[in-house]
């Protein structure tokens, strides 16, 4: 009874994740520079992988013709998680690299971190 | 469900296949690394809702297991090119 209530928020979850991908691909394209484009970035880590995942998983638990369908469920909820904890992790310790070494041409109003390293 | 879940997976995949080839651009194009090393981020994540998404068309539950590995392998990126970035040497 519960089953298709969950495939189909499930469906829902998946391609309204696919349609937020696309949209984060197009800023990453479109967007002047590196401190711009993790913003598109992060929506493409979170809207466009977790909550495809965690609908994924909902599929899954949705249709008993899968075989082992709880060892699918579980294994892309974990993925999801895991991808939850690491992606923010990881774009974070990208910009700090990115302004310590100065890798980034851009021309800010204000650098309160670069005000503070020169003293 | 029998019908819809590869109707479904057959709506939602060329999203996320779009989303590659726009990422790929941003990775062959990027003017500096760490915009490279996003792009090859993002890729990684894509590919694994693929992966999962192919197990769901296939009905099988093999190519369940090889996201986890690329979301972790993504993190080990991030890792090694900010601490290259940041401090000149890998020092594993």
């Amino acid at each position: 009874m519960i089953e298709p209530l969950l495939f189909w928020i499930g469906s829902a979850m998946f391609i309204a994740g696919g349609v937020f991908d696309f949209i984060a691909a197009l800023g990453m394209v479109r967007f002047p520079n590196f401190y711009v484009r993790l913003h598109a970035a992060t929506i493409g880590a979170i809207y466009g992988a977790v909550i495809p995942l965690i609908g994924i998983s909902l599929i899954a638990l949705g249709s008993p013709e899968i075989p082992a369908r709880y060892a699918v469920a579980g294994a892309s909820f974990v993925t999801a998680l895991i991808i939850l904890i690491v992606s923010p992790t990881g774009s974070h310790v990208l910009a700090y690299a990115a302004h310590k070494s100065r890798a980034v041409e851009w021309s800010p109003v204000v650098d309160h971190l670069e005000e503070d390293e020169e003293k | 469900m029998t019908g819809y879940l590869e109707l479904v997976v057959l709506i939602g995949a060329p999203l996320y296949v779009l989303a590659v080839v726009l990422y790929t651009f941003r990775l062959v194009r990027g003017p500096t690394i760490p915009d490279a090393v996003l792009a090859a981020d993002c890729i990684a994540y894509d590919l694994a809702v693929f992966l999962t998404a192919l197990a769901l068309y296939y009905k099988t539950p093999f190519m369940i297991a090889p996201p986890i590995m690329l979301a972790l392998w993504a993190y080990l990126l991030d890792i090694y090119v900010s601490k290259y970035l940041a401090s000149r040497e890998v020092g594993a």
